[in-house]
């Protein structure tokens, strides 16, 4: 829970913000309803200020997986129902020198517990934060200056992006949930049509709060992009304030009217995720950075392909082999570990305490993902009967074979209301990692935009 | 004039190589369904950036394309993502459709006749991709003898089977080097296979001018 004055003074920034948005509202309206032209300033606001708002009421079910990473739902405490709304505008601002973007937010919800050691209980919560938002001054035609805290995504690959050093979410698994800012400097360099370099730095962590101990990290990148006629490709080359540096790529080619093939992947060192050591402590292992010093390089790589077929549907494939998973060993000791960890956990007194440190860093041990082989299979079709957008998605762990279904539908209501699914079940084993957390989630709800 | 020549003159007329910015509303009815759109388009050379306008639930999309490399980007997406030419902007409207026109660089005149199409004489050109960057492998192309514009056409897959039809209307008027010369104003695109599905666009607000690298560039496409 946030301290009162901070959600105060969040709420408040958020009213100052929705009261200018609703100020300048008939200037922007007036842009695409009225065709006779305003005068002065009224006019200036019209041609570069914009928005647009998009409310979305859904509710959530889910159902938390029993597992030894969450027994009896009593360590992560996962409510069984949510309901939420939120209010979501993007305002901007636009001239031919400087552009600006804010993306306040609002969200109010109710979560209910069935399950655990909350069980029976519900909790109201709300939050007014911004987003992102973003400020970027063209001083020449050919570069670009910006600050601002964006969602800074790029690569062509659904699973994950392994090229961007900065996020480790593509925000593809659920597009209604929107991934947390982070705050960036960055410039861009256009020499040519064809080649484009950016410095990019992110100065502070913004949302995108990082779970565990470490401190946010800066990261100072160079990325370097290339496209051409039917074909693309980037690096990105960065370094860390502690250290770690990587080299990222991504590239792709359109074969043919229907193919696309693509890739991905980094070299990277000095991880900072932890691995299982064996030792003499009470649960007879635990999480270190075993490999914060190795200067050896982890390859990660990552290729795909795409082929639409002639009836509008896409089909895509890729398989990630993912360097700094955990290998067969590694993993018969990561699950051995929770397991001491989770009894030491659910049998309460002096151990607990040390249990409940070792789950919270089995849930997050920097991992971008648990394995090292994964494969993904993806059905997506739009404007079907120009109403339904479906997305079928099958990703595969092909190391310990748990997998996760996902379907995504949207149904257009008209020109604002929009009708939305986002359905996900896991399967695999409780010792697996698909089958740890949540057994489904189905996310259902309506989208109005204005 | 030689066949390329005249090609060129109907080209000016739907659009320009050095840059164009128009806005296209397109209706389509398909399937019996019917949608509408209205697109922002800044087009140059094999270059160019859709931005959705309307209605509001699409409100903000953006297709970007960079020659025969095409990316979909939207407000609640959190990063563009890659598509295919064969995947359609709306209804029976390929993505081709929308940018400036250029057959006089993207095909070539393999035979020349004429015909008349209502009551106006034509130059009739069978005209056949250059290489696979061209959004069609084969067309059939009539042009005003007397305006110099393409009045109607025919796309052909590369087995030569008819997919969809085209007719052109000229009710904008721009100028070109101090002329005055007839402008696109509506396309209507119906399916070979599917007679009832009509897709018609209407051009609106054309403007000549030179759009910059930056407009299509992914970095600085802002969602």
């Amino acid at each position: 829970m946030k301290p009162y004055h901070y959600r105060n003074s969040l709420l408040s920034t958020l009213v100052i913000l929705y009261a200018i948005f609703l100020i300048l509202l008939p200037f922007a309206s007036a842009e695409t309803e009225k065709e006779s032209a305003p005068d002065g300033f009224q006019k200036f606001l019209s041609e570069t200020f914009s928005w647009d708002l998009r409310i979305l009421p859904y509710a959530v079910i889910q159902e938390p997986a029993h597992s030894t990473q969450n027994p009896g739902n009593n360590f992560l405490r996962l409510p069984r129902y949510s309901t939420n709304l939120e209010l979501r505008p993007d305002l901007r601002f636009k001239t031919d020198v400087l552009e600006m973007l804010a993306k306040p937010r609002l969200k109010l919800g109710i979560d209910f517990w069935q399950e655990g050691i909350r069980r029976g209980e519900k909790q109201e919560s709300d939050d007014a934060y911004l987003n992102e938002w973003l400020a970027r001054w063209k001083a020449r035609d050919n570069l670009f200056l910006s600050y601002g805290r964006e969602n800074l995504q790029w690569g062509p690959s659904y699973l994950f992006s392994p090229s961007n050093p900065f996020l480790l979410d593509n925000g593809r698994r659920n597009p209604y949930l929107e991934v947390p800012g982070t705050d960036f400097a960055r410039l861009v360099w256009l020499p040519t049509g064809s080649w484009t370099l950016s410095l990019i730095a992110n100065t502070e962590e913004g949302r995108n709060k990082q779970p565990g101990p470490d401190p946010f990290e800066k990261i100072y990148a160079l990325k370097i992009d290339y496209s051409g006629r039917e074909n693309y490709g980037s690096f990105v080359l960065s370094q860390s304030e502690y250290g770690r540096s990587s080299l990222g790529f991504f590239g792709g080619w359109t074969v043919s009217d229907a193919v696309l093939v693509y890739g991905e992947g980094v070299l990277a060192n000095r991880s900072k995720a932890l691995y299982i050591r064996k030792d003499g402590t009470p649960l007879g292992a635990t999480f270190q950075k075993l490999r914060q010093d190795d200067p050896a390089l982890a390859p990660t790589i990552l290729f795909g392909g795409s082929y639409t077929f002639e009836s509008k549907g896409t089909l895509t494939l890729e398989y990630a082999h993912y360097g700094p998973g955990l290998n067969n060993d590694e993993a018969d000791l990561y699950y051995g570990l929770r397991r001491r960890a989770a009894d030491a956990f659910s049998a309460g007194g002096g151990l607990s305490g040390l249990g409940k440190l070792t789950l919270g860093q089995a849930a997050n041990t920097g991992l971008r993902f648990l394995r090292k082989n994964y494969a993904l299979f993806q059905y997506t079709q739009q404007n079907i009967y120009n109403r339904l957008d479906l997305t079928l998605r099958w990703t595969q762990n092909l190391d310990d074979a748990s997998c996760q279904f996902t379907s995504l539908v949207t149904y257009s209501l008209g020109n604002h209301w929009e009708l939305f699914s986002v359905g996900t079940m896991n399967g695999g084993s409780k010792d697996s990692e698909f089958g740890s957390l949540l057994d489904y989630q189905w996310m259902v709800g309506v989208q109005y935009t204005f | 004039m030689t066949p390329q020549e005249i090609l060129a003159k109907a080209d000016e007329a739907r659009g320009n190589a050095e840059g164009i910015e128009w806005e296209i509303g397109i209706d389509s009815v398909e399937g019996g369904k019917e949608q509408h759109r209205t697109i922002r388009v800044s087009a140059r050379s094999f270059n160019s950036l859709a931005e959705f306008l309307a209605p509001a639930n699409v409100k903000g999309q953006k297709l970007l394309m960079l020659d025969r490399n095409m990316w979909f980007a939207k407000p609640g997406l959190s990063k563009a993502v890659p598509i295919s030419p064969r995947q359609k902007l709306v209804g029976g409207a390929a993505n081709g459709d929308i940018a400036s026109t250029n057959y006089a660089g993207d095909y070539k005149v393999v035979q020349a006749s004429e015909e008349t199409v209502g009551g106006e004489k034509c130059h009739l050109f069978d005209l056949t991709a250059v290489d696979k960057r061209a959004t069609y492998d084969r067309i059939k192309y009539w042009i005003s003898k007397e305006r110099l514009v393409g009045v109607k056409a025919e796309f052909y897959t590369v087995s030569g089977k008819m997919f969809k039809t085209a007719t052109f209307e000229y009710k904008q008027s721009i100028t070109i080097d101090d002329q005055p010369r007839p402008f696109i104003s509506k396309m209507v695109i119906t399916s070979a296979v599917l007679k009832e599905d009509i897709t018609t666009m209407v051009y609106r607000k054309a403007v000549l001018k030179k759009i910059p690298d930056a407009t299509f560039n992914l970095n600085l496409l802002t969602r």
